[in-house]
Formats: structure tokens, C-alpha cells, sequence
């Protein structure tokens, strides 16, 4: 059976699709050999050697919080629904597909990365190298199981309503801490940058104080490391064997975890999570300035946003992740940037709302054929969303200047203005530009299932956000300069997109169903190329 | 009332390519108005492509489509005005419950106040009002045509396309699909559904169509499409079935 799956599994790496995972091979392969050349500059003092440890230990961490960073996906090639239905008990697929787990890009970059405690131990002489080749093995082997199980775990707790609220607070930590993480930084090294002093504290750099090299050594993604050292420093058996044994014993376990809840999925039915329902069936909403038609849209966005669980987890990690951002800088000596987590609510607000159309999928349908219902849907979506994102944004900036009486609040205030109107304007457009096709919403009960990935969209928006929310900061000048051209850069992007996204919709609306039906987004790009 | 003169729906050389694939091929029909109408045929014989046309949820390759007169290509907005669409297999807003969804759908058209007694009426007759918590996610496959029936019939269409109204639903949903869609029917209404019940559409249609590789094989009133057999008979015949050989190891 083992042969089998694997057969399978390099079967549906051959015709699936490459793109992602040849970015991912070269990306890991350059990272891999930056830390191999480190490794053979510690040799000549040129670097210390407790960098190695660092690099071990961001590898050991992308492997441990990779798949809590990305809950929309299920990491498996080898989908449990294909085993579920074969007479075969749960077991024996799981113990089998658990070696098909080694089979990747994971995997192989992360070889790459720990050859390197070869390069570490190969001054100890031919018993050193051999100890650190066994030590790449059991390290590995780690790794791959620890990270193996904390994706199952994951997906296993994406089923539940708790496990998604789990899900977007991990988002949002690991959101928060690469957007806001640099803040603790900057403000240890100018810490007086708000009263414009920019006079930089330069830190002792070279050699990591030695505490720190060994609790990343004490911790299991430096195991390796230690014993590799240790047999380079001839410190004996027991320092060298312990390490290894640890990893292997605790990869075992690890393996065993992993085998148990595929086990587990195997033996029974997906499990339904329970949608959050109204109390009473909603009522209408009535809105000012809005015709019946977008304030029916505008009760389905809403309803929609605190019911999907794909788009609950996003909802949940774009407003803990600016609240995460504040309480980061709150504890630096940087509280006058505070008021610019406003326009970074408004940033993070239209990257989680890239892919609408597409977790909607085929319910596109109905928009298609209700004369004028186009229109509406697309003001409806964005109404909806200066409601969920927009005016709190903006909103959140005015309170945090207030609060902190900061001199960078009226650009805040105006970048968060602008902001949330390339959010609000461009998240729809964006949406039906580039869908990322997964599940269709009808089949998306949880959403650790296949929701599409929108990385794509989300990397699109972002830069347009953010250069919306600096220019009226960067134009200068008075606060209600900065405040008119705010206003005035609104006005002109939710004056021309929506016209622009109602009309492509209108071209493209039923190409873009198509590729919702058959999951297949290439059926949009060729009506693109055919419109063109 | 519906002007008698007028067809329901006119498709003239229907042509729908994918890629290579010639899924229906120069098909013409035209469908009087306030009658069962049916079209049949094997699977993959174009009829759900054929009503996705019918409905503009798909781009023809060539030929035109009239829905009470209104071509679909230049006036599309008054030809969908006069469809009631129930298509299989495609999403509706998933996390709204029955309620939420058919106020959606008048909100979304513009409906007057009347569309409460008619949504009330609707989700009594077709069983739905006593799930009134359930998403529509959590619908079982019968619940989901009924409430695709609502609201394709909300909005008081001339025209009714289903696709596939009976398939995969029990006895009883089927019975009470059936009953409401010949009060509208009686009422001036005019049925399109494909469907693979040559029982039902034999027992109701008054005319058929037997669509097979994209094209029409035959058309007319099911009396005389059926021509003295059963129409499960005619169809088999006019589509003709390999013989199977015996399975020797299922003696």
C-alpha cells in the first residue's frame, strides 16, 4: 500500500499544478544555502556559530506555525475522502500515508537547510560527520512530524467553532508580529524617533550572548544542533547519543499523534461544524441613502461575513491583528504611532476581503440573472465592507490620536481615510479580477477546506492600501491639507472603480461562474485574453 | 395573461462550443406560452447547457434566444425580468436561512410589500417554514430544490426554467413541487424542465423535446413523440441503448 500511495502522490505532484511549488523549492534551496555558507564561515569566526542556532530555530518555527499561518488550507496531496470508502480499517491507510508525508518540498529544503550541521561538525573529524549526518536524520525527522501533527492538529480544530476563533488569533499573532515585530526594534534603536531625534543606539552585534545560544540549543529544534557540536568538540557518547535519541523518541511520538487523527479522520464523515445561527431569522435592513436593492445585499455581506467560517476567520484575524499591532507598540516608547494602526486596520480590512466572488462561488448565479442586480451587489459589498472595516478604521485612528495627542494623527486619520476608500472600492474589483476558485460555497462547511488561496490578490491590494494610506501623509502640510486630499483621493477611487468593476462583471460574469462551477479559474483568463 | 401570439421561449441555431467540443449543435425550439414543456434526453445530450443559455447564465456561441419576445442578447435585462430560474448544483447565499434568502431575493428585485404573503405561502406549501433557524448550507438536497422553487416563483415569473426539479428528492417533496407548479401553470404560467422522469413529464407535459449529441431528434406533443408506447419506451428507442453483454463473473 505504502508503494501505492506513493505512486499516487508523485502521480498528482506530476499533473497538478507547479507554480507554487517550484517558488517554494527555489525560495527554500536559497534560504538552505544561505545558512550552509554561514554554517562554513563560523569555522574562520567569521560568524558565531549560535546564528546557526537562530536560523534552526526560524526553520523548526516555519515548520510548527506554517500551517496555523494558512488555515484556509488543507496541506494534504492525498485527500482522506479517496480512502475513506476501500474496506482496508483506518489504520492501515494512515501508518501508509504517513511515509508518504515525506514526500515533498518540505521536506527536501529542510534537508538542504540541516546539511549544514555537517559543515558544523566536519572540523571534528570523520566520527563528528558521521554523528551530524545521523543528527540531520533525526532533526528532520522531527520536524517533519512535529509540523506534520500541528497541521493535522489544526485541521482538526478548524472544525470547531473554537478552533476557528483559535485559528484567526494565531493569524493575527503571526500577522501582527511581521507587521508591527520590527517596532520593538526600531524603537530600542531610536527611541526618541517621535520627538525627532533620530539619534540611532547601536547595539553590540557579532556574538549572541551565550544564554541565549543555549535555551535555542535546549529547545528541540536545536537538539540536532547540540549533538553536532558536541561530537565536533569530542565531548563524548552521551552528549551526542541523548540528542538524537530525544529527537527520534519525541518524532515517533510525534509520527504516532499524526497517524491517529488521520486515523481518526479516516474512520469517520467530515464532521459538520455548526454555523452560527440567528437567534430569530434577520430582518430587513433599512439604510440611509441606499436603494432596497443594495441594502439586500448590504443584509447578506453582513450576515454572510459573521456566518462563513472562511470568511469568520478572516474577519476575526483583520481586526485582532491592528489590536495585536497596538498592544505591541503600546509597549515601546513609539505610543506616537499608534494612530497609524488605523490605516493598517483599513489595509489588513481589504486583504482579507480579496476573494468574496470566489467563497461565494456559484451562488453568482442568482446576481446574473436579476435585471440590475450587478449594480447593486457591487455597492451592496462595499457598503458592507465600510461597515465591517472602513469607518472603524477610520474611527480607530481619530480615537488613538485623541489619545495619545499625536503629531502623526491627522496623517493617520487621512491615510486611514484613504485607505479604507482602496479597500472599500478595490476589494470587489479585485475579487472578480483575480478569484482564487476553491470549494464551492454550497460544499465549504469548515474552512480548513480547500477555500482558495488568495495570496495572489492579497499581495495586489496591499501595496495599493498602503500607498493610498501613506500619500497624504507624504503630500504634508496642515492637517486639513492632509485631511482635503484624504477626501479628495476617496472621492476619485470610489467615484471611477465601482463603474469599472460593475462593468466587468457584466462582461465577465458568466465566465466567471463557469470557473466557479468547474473550479477552474482558467476559464476566466481565457475570456480575458478573449476580450482583449 | 400571456399574448398567446408570442412564444414563451424562441431558441433559434443554439450553437455551444467548448473548445472542441460542440455541446449542442444549431438546436431550435420554440415554446408556447402557459404549458408543461420537457426537454429529455441522455446525459450529456446538452440540455442543461441548453437552459444555462435560456437563462443567460452562458454566452451562446451563435444563434439567439427569446424569452416572451425579448432577445436576451440586446435586451436582457426585460427578457430576464420574465424568468423564474431553478438551476441544479449551483450555490445559493449559503449562510442565510429560508426567510433571509427570499427577502433577499425581493429586496434584490424590488419587489412590493406583496412578496411576504407570497413567500409565506411558498415556504408553507413547499414545508420549509418549520426549519426556520436552518441555514441554507445545512439543507438537504430536496429542501434545496424547494427553496430554489421559492425563489424562482417569488417574483411571479411568465416563464419557469428548472433543471432537473425532480432528481435525487423523495415522494413527497416531488408531490408537492408537482401541485404548485400545476397551480402556475393553470394560472397562465409556462414550465421549461429537463428531467430524466419520463413518468412525470409523460404524466404532465404537453409537449417534449428529445435532445441527444446537441440536437433536437424529435419534437411535438407528447402523444405523438411517445407514438403508441410508453415515452421511457420512444426514448429508448430514439436514443438507442447498447445491448449489454452477461457479465460472466457476476453468474
Amino acid at each position: 500500500m505504502i508503494r501505492t500511495l506513493f505512486a499516487l502522490k508523485l502521480r498528482l505532484f506530476r499533473n497538478g499544478p507547479h507554480n507554487e511549488r517550484a517558488f517554494s523549492l527555489v525560495t527554500g534551496l536559497v534560504l538552505a544555502a544561505l545558512v550552509i555558507a554561514g554554517a562554513s564561515l563560523t569555522a574562520d569566526g567569521v560568524i558565531h556559530e549560535g546564528w546557526i542556532a537562530v536560523a534552526f530555530t526560524v526553520w523548526g518555527g516555519m515548520w510548527l506555525f506554517g500551517p496555523l499561518a494558512q488555515p484556509r488550507h488543507d496541506p494534504s496531496v492525498i485527500s482522506r475522502e479517496w480512502l475513506r470508502g476501500y474496506p482496508l480499517g483506518s489504520w492501515r491507510p494512515a501508518w501508509a500515508l504517513s511515509w508518504t508525508e515525506l514526500l515533498g518540498v518540505g521536506p527536501l529544503i529542510t534537508l538542504a537547510c540541516l546539511s549544514s550541521l555537517v559543515v558544523l561538525a566536519a572540523p571534528g573529524g570523520m566520527a563528528a560527520v558521521a554523528a551530524a549526518v545521523a543528527a540531520v536524520v533525526a532533526q528532520l525527522y522531527l520536524l517533519i512530524w512535529a509540523g506534520k501533527t500541528v497541521a493535522a492538529l489544526a485541521a482538526w480544530l478548524l472544525q470547531t467553532r473554537a478552533g476557528m476563533t483559535l485559528a484567526a488569533v494565531q493569524t493575527a499573532i503571526m500577522l501582527a508580529l511581521s507587521f508591527a515585530g520590527w517596532v520593538l526594534v526600531a524603537a530600542w534603536l531610536l527611541p526618541r524617533l517621535g520627538e525627532g531625534d533620530t539619534a540611532l543606539v547601536i547595539p553590540r552585534a557579532g556574538q549572541l550572548p551565550e544564554p541565549v545560544i543555549d535555551v535555542l540549543a535546549a529547545w528541540p529544534t536545536g537538539w540536532g544542533y547540540g549533538a553536532a557540536l558536541a561530537a565536533r568538540d569530542g565531548a563524548g557518547t552521551g552528549p551526542v547519543l541523548l540528542p538524537l535519541a530525544a529527537l527520534l523518541a519525541l518524532g515517533a511520538l510525534s509520527q504516532l499523534c499524526w497517524i491517529a487523527l488521520t486515523a481518526r479522520a479516516l474512520s469517520r464523515p467530515p464532521r459538520r461544524a455548526s454555523s452560527r445561527r440567528p437567534s430569530v431569522p434577520g430582518r430587513g435592513l433599512s439604510l440611509p441613502f441606499a436603494t432596497p436593492q443594495v441594502a439586500a445585499v448590504v443584509s447578506r455581506e453582513l450576515a454572510t461575513w459573521l456566518r462563513d467560517p472562511a470568511r469568520g476567520v478572516e474577519l476575526r484575524s483583520a481586526w485582532l491583528t491592528p489590536l495585536l499591532m497596538a498592544l505591541i507598540i503600546a509597549f515601546t516608547d513609539w505610543s506616537w504611532a499608534l494612530p497609524l494602526v488605523g490605516p493598517a486596520a483599513a489595509v489588513f480590512g481589504a486583504m482579507v476581503a480579496i476573494n468574496t466572488y470566489a467563497l461565494d462561488g456559484t451562488a453568482l448565479w442568482q446576481l446574473l440573472t436579476t435585471p440590475g442586480a450587478l449594480k447593486a451587489d457591487v455597492h451592496g459589498r462595499m457598503a458592507a465592507w465600510a461597515l465591517l472595516f472602513g469607518l472603524p478604521s477610520i474611527a480607530l485612528a481619530a480615537v488613538l490620536w485623541a489619545a495619545t495627542g499625536s503629531p502623526l494623527g491627522g496623517a493617520a486619520v487621512g491615510g486611514a481615510i484613504a485607505a479604507a476608500a482602496a479597500g472599500c472600492a478595490g476589494a470587489p474589483l479585485l475579487a472578480l479580477v483575480m478569484p482564487a476558485v476553491g470549494t464551492d460555497a454550497r460544499d465549504r462547511i469548515y474552512p480548513g477546506q480547500q477555500a482558495g488561496d488568495p495570496t495572489g490578490g492579497q499581495m495586489t491590494i496591499f501595496p495599493v492600501a498602503l500607498l493610498a494610506a501613506i500619500l497624504p501623509g507624504v503630500i504634508g502640510g496642515p492637517w486639513w491639507v492632509t485631511a482635503l486630499v484624504a477626501v479628495l483621493l476617496a472621492a476619485a477611487v470610489l467615484g471611477m472603480t465601482p463603474a469599472i468593476t460593475v462593468r466587468l462583471l457584466q462582461q465577465r460574469g458568466t465566465h466567471l461562474l463557469d470557473a466557479m462551477a468547474s473550479r477552474d479559474a482558467a476559464a476566466l483568463r481565457s475570456s480575458a485574453r478573449a476580450e482583449s | 395573461m400571456q399574448d398567446p401570439w408570442i412564444s414563451a421561449i424562441e431558441v433559434a441555431d443554439l450553437t455551444q462550443r467548448f473548445g472542441a467540443v460542440l455541446a449542442v449543435d444549431r438546436l431550435s425550439l420554440s415554446i408556447p406560452p402557459g404549458m408543461f414543456y420537457g426537454i429529455v434526453g441522455p446525459n450529456g445530450a446538452g440540455k442543461t447547457t441548453t437552459l444555462m443559455a435560456m437563462c443567460g447564465l452562458r454566452e451562446p456561441t451563435s444563434g439567439s434566444i427569446k424569452i416572451a419576445g425579448h432577445d436576451l442578447r440586446t435586451d436582457r435585462e426585460a427578457a430576464l425580468a420574465q424568468l423564474g430560474i431553478m438551476m441544479d448544483g449551483l450555490s445559493l447565499p449559503e449562510r442565510l436561512t429560508a426567510t433571509e434568502i427570499l427577502r433577499y431575493s425581493a429586496g434584490l428585485r424590488g419587489l412590493d410589500d406583496g412578496w411576504r404573503a407570497r413567500a409565506g405561502d411558498l415556504l408553507e406549501i413547499l414545508g420549509l417554514d418549520a426549519v426556520p433557524r436552518t441555514l441554507i448550507v445545512e439543507y438537504s438536497t430536496g429542501m434545496r430544490k424547494k427553496i430554489n422553487l421559492a425563489l424562482a416563483m417569488l417574483h411571479r415569473p411568465r416563464v419557469l426554467v428548472l433543471d432537473e426539479p425532480f432528481e435525487a428528492i423523495d415522494p413527497v417533496s416531488a408531490h408537492s413541487i408537482e401541485q404548485v407548479l400545476r397551480q402556475y401553470v393553470d394560472g397562465g404560467g409556462t414550465v421549461v424542465l429537463s428531467s430524466h422522469i419520463m413518468d412525470f413529464v409523460e404524466r404532465n407535459c404537453r409537449r417534449v423535446a428529445v435532445v441527444a449529441g446537441g440536437r433536437v431528434l424529435v419534437e411535438g406533443p407528447v402523444e405523438e413523440v411517445a407514438a403508441g408506447s410508453t415515452l421511457n419506451e420512444r426514448f429508448v428507442e430514439l436514443v438507442g441503448a447498447d445491448p449489454v453483454r452477461p457479465l460472466e463473473w457476476l453468474a
